[in-house]
């Protein structure tokens, strides 16, 4: 055990800061072709457009150490605009489970940012209970394509979205589990209509998407038909470490400090209050046990082992922290949270802030609800054993 | 001890459950929020034609006589439907601090109030002042028989639509001192007001209000000129009294919805409220909504009575609660009905952004522990 960082480590840390700031968008740039010209130079870096990826499928191959390095850069540099569900979700189910000519196929414009996925899981009636999901897929009789039909909902992203990767189901007379097949297809074409959903900040990022007669190639499925919920799982389970933002929150946690230090307060600022301040305290020390949660975990992956018990609570805890952090910033604002619309009177935090709040009460539903992630760990890590459903 | 409201009181109460019933669906609220003023007109005369405009001045003044405990019982079911009208603002709030004033004030100025034509605010909070009643700087000079004003004042509570708003400003004394406050009813349509009227994120309104060089004449002083405090601390008691009734009934809402839906929604071939972690959740925002409840009471009992000693930290108390009840009932409403606690279509989220709101009102949660702990 060793907390420092070896004099490589701090030469990486310093390429990656210099890559930051060599490559910084300058107000006035294009941005759309400063976004695909960053991931173009990160990727003749080494795969640093795909930190995440294995190195066969041209991922950098670095050590947790580099990958906690990098987590903590990113968090504070200003990156191009990006989403997890191409890079992050699909590609990895495609690398582990799709065959060679799919790989060719989807994995290069995904890398390259040229094409944009959603992610087709929930229904209205199959949200914590995924698995009893009736979007219905079937098999033409010549055995080409695939007839989908059925309804998607809280889609993230699906009406600026190219391609969905999208689970259906080929069998319902067994397990729930089994009888599920992973399908890919466009989402521009007839038979698909996405409607917006909006959600308490009033913004439009989810959608509904209705499925009527979708024609699906047999190349567009991901593996064997039926074992859809396989491969799925091993993707939340990716997904769900991805949303604990530890680094993120280290660095809004500096932002919360600066706008508390914003606010006159007597002769001080709301920082100095005792009863704010020791709120904040209590975040912070939340937030450095739930660091080294993190890189505990970074390293047991690291080490090739399963992930260990440390990292189902990641999810949990740094969504927690995270909205945590979106309520003092709440608070800090005082009166002038409640202001909305055009016209933003008091500090500038406040407006965002509490748009930000209301956003990250989705953090503990979304990915796994928190209710449903503590039944897991019971039953998994703890290894309850329940004697009843 | 008696916790049964009169049969008076339950006529009234029975009047406005049916007004919100009739008039509060979610869809017709939202029409309301997003026109031009934020409520509606039509309620606000049918609100004076059935005498709740009148309910807590009195009879002299030719109100109906009422105390807190009748304004706790219109604001709580007002709660249940999230009701826009300016109530609070011009009634309890503009009117509270009216009815504190000179007969001659309360003779030129209540009956326009009580019959609806005269819409009220009050304009106590600056940039600086986040939660103190007494930090203020804006500043009333003495001149002739008038007085010239000067200042900015924040987040005022449909201060966009009001005719008139008693203002708070210093005649005298420090920043943060009590004395040398003076309250000022100032007429919206004075030379040097600017008001910038915005929405709220729980659908209300409020205003950026600037005075440069208003002019106000010393007829319009409410109460003795320098000892305003004391008037506008028994005005936020009065107005923290309402808003916790309004978020009873609201919490009411949050928490009998969720015991409705966890009821109604399936997963893993279970309502949702078979699952003893959420029954559990759903205890917890029950307790907390009587606990809030029973605090209301006591409060508002013991402001009402007007000689308890213990009143204004037991004020303090009950905002502390509602504030942290609130939040909890209304995170959890959110969080048990899932996705569907996320969109604006359930009206879930609105009574939790409506809680948000009355959470940072009068003081925070933070703010009244201070206070109570003092
Ligand atoms: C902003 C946002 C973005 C999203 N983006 C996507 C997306 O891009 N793609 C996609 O497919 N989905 C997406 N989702 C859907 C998300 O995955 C679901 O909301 C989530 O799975 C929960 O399902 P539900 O909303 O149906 O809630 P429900 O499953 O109905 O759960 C409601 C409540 O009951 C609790 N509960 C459920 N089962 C149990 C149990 N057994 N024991 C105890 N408590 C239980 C839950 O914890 C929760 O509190 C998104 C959701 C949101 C809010």
């Amino acid at each position: 055990m060793d907390i420092e960082l070896s004099a490589s480590d701090l030469s990486f840390r310093e390429e990656v800061r210099q890559f930051f700031r060599d490559n910084a968008y300058k107000p006035g740039e294009d941005y759309a072709k400063w976004r695909l010209d960053w991931f173009a130079k990160a990727a003749a870096k080494g795969g640093w457009d795909v930190p995440k990826w294995p190195k066969e499928f041209g991922g950098p191959g670095w050590s947790p150490t580099q990958h906690y390095i990098w987590e903590q850069e990113t968090a504070r540099a200003t990156l191009p605009w990006d989403m997890p569900f191409g890079v992050g979700m699909v590609a990895p189910i495609i690398m582990g489970y799709g065959n060679k000519a799919q790989q060719e196929r989807f994995l290069p414009d995904i890398r390259a940012r040229k094409v944009n996925w959603c992610q087709g899981y929930s229904e209205p009636g199959a949200g914590s209970d995924l698995a009893s999901l009736k979007t219905k897929a079937v098999l033409s009789a010549d055995g080409t394509h695939y007839v989908v039909n059925g309804q998607k909902i809280w889609t993230t992203a699906a009406h600026i979205a190219d391609w969905m990767f999208c689970l259906t189901r080929t069998d319902d007379s067994g397990r729930k589990q089994d009888g599920i097949t992973f399908l890919l297809f466009p989402m521009k074409q007839p038979g698909i209509e996405v409607k917006p959903i909006i959600t308490l900040g009033g913004a439009h990022s989810v959608n509904s998407v209705f499925i009527t007669d979708v024609k699906v190639p047999v190349e567009n499925r991901i593996g064997e038909e039926g074992k859809g919920w396989t491969y799925a799982k091993g993707l939340l389970q990716h997904e769900r470490t991805g949303l604990a933002g530890i680094s993120r929150s280290l660095v809004a946690l500096e932002g919360l400090k600066a706008n508390a230090a914003s606010v006159p307060r007597g002769n001080g600022t709301l920082l100095d209050d005792p009863d704010f301040r020791a709120k904040v305290a209590a975040l912070e020390i939340d937030l450095l046990a739930a660091e080294f949660t993190e890189l505990r975990s970074l390293a047991s992956a690291q080490a090739g082992a399963a992930p260990g018990p440390e990292s189902s609570i990641l999810k949990l805890k740094g969504t927690e922290i995270q909205q945590r952090i979106q309520k003092l910033t709440v608070e800090a604002a005082g009166l002038y949270a409640a202001a909305w619309g055009a016209s933003q009177p008091g500090p500038k935090f406040a407006r965002g802030g509490m748009s930000g709040y209301l956003a990250s009460r989705a953090y503990t539903i979304y990915g796994g609800a928190s209710e449903v992630q503590k039944d897991v760990i019971a039953k998994n890590v703890l290894g309850i054993k329940r004697s009843q459903a | 001890m008696n916790f049964e409201l009169s049969s008076e009181q339950r006529l009234i109460q029975e009047s406005i459950a049916r007004f919100v019933q009739d008039n509060y669906p979610l869809d017709a609220r939202q029409k309301l929020a997003a026109g031009k003023l934020g409520f509606s007109e039509t309620h606000w005369s049918t609100m004076a034609e059935l005498g709740w405009l009148a309910l807590p001045f009195d009879a002299e003044d030719g109100g109906f006589g009422g105390n807190q405990i009748d304004t706790m019982v219109l604001m709580e079911q007002f709660g249940k439907g999230l009701v826009l009208e300016p109530y609070l603002a011009s009634i309890v709030m503009g009117g509270g601090a009216v009815k504190r004033g000179s007969a001659a004030l309360r003779t030129e100025i209540l009956p326009g109030v009580i019959d609806g034509s005269r819409q009220l605010a009050l304009a106590y909070a600056e940039p600086q002042s986040r939660f103190d009643l007494h930090d203020v700087v804006t500043n009333a000079r003495s001149d002739g028989a008038d007085y010239v004003l000067n200042g900015h004042k924040s987040m005022v509570l449909h201060g966009g639509s009001a005719h008139q708003v008693v203002v708070s400003a210093r005649t005298s004394g420090g920043q943060a001192d009590t004395g040398g406050i003076s309250l000022f009813l100032v007429d919206m349509d004075a030379e040097g007001i600017k008001r910038d009227g915005f929405p709220t994120v729980d659908g209300l309104r409020a205003a950026e209000i600037t005075l440069k060089d208003v002019r106000v004449p010393a007829s319009r002083v409410i109460g003795t000129i320098d000892q305003g405090y004391p008037i506008l601390t028994a005005v936020a008691n009065d107005a923290i009294l309402a808003l916790a009734a309004e978020a009873i009934g609201a919490m009411e809402v949050l928490y009998k919805d969720t015991v409705a839906y966890t009821q109604e929604r399936v997963q893993f071939d279970h309502p949702l409220a078979d699952f003893q972690v959420l029954q559990h959740r759903m205890v917890d925002m029950f307790m907390e909504y009587e606990q809030c409840k029973s605090l209301l009471y006591r409060a508002t009992l013991e402001v009402a009575q007007g000689t308890s000693p213990t009143a204004q930290r037991t004020v303090h108390a009950l905002k502390h609660l509602v504030g942290r009840s609130g939040i909890f009932i209304g995170e959890n409403a959110v969080q048990l009905h899932g996705g569907m606690g996320m969109t604006e279509e359930l009206r879930i989220g609105h009574y939790f952004k409506r809680m948000l709101v009355i959470e940072s009102q009068f003081g925070n949660t933070d703010y009244h522990l201070q206070r109570f702990a003092a």
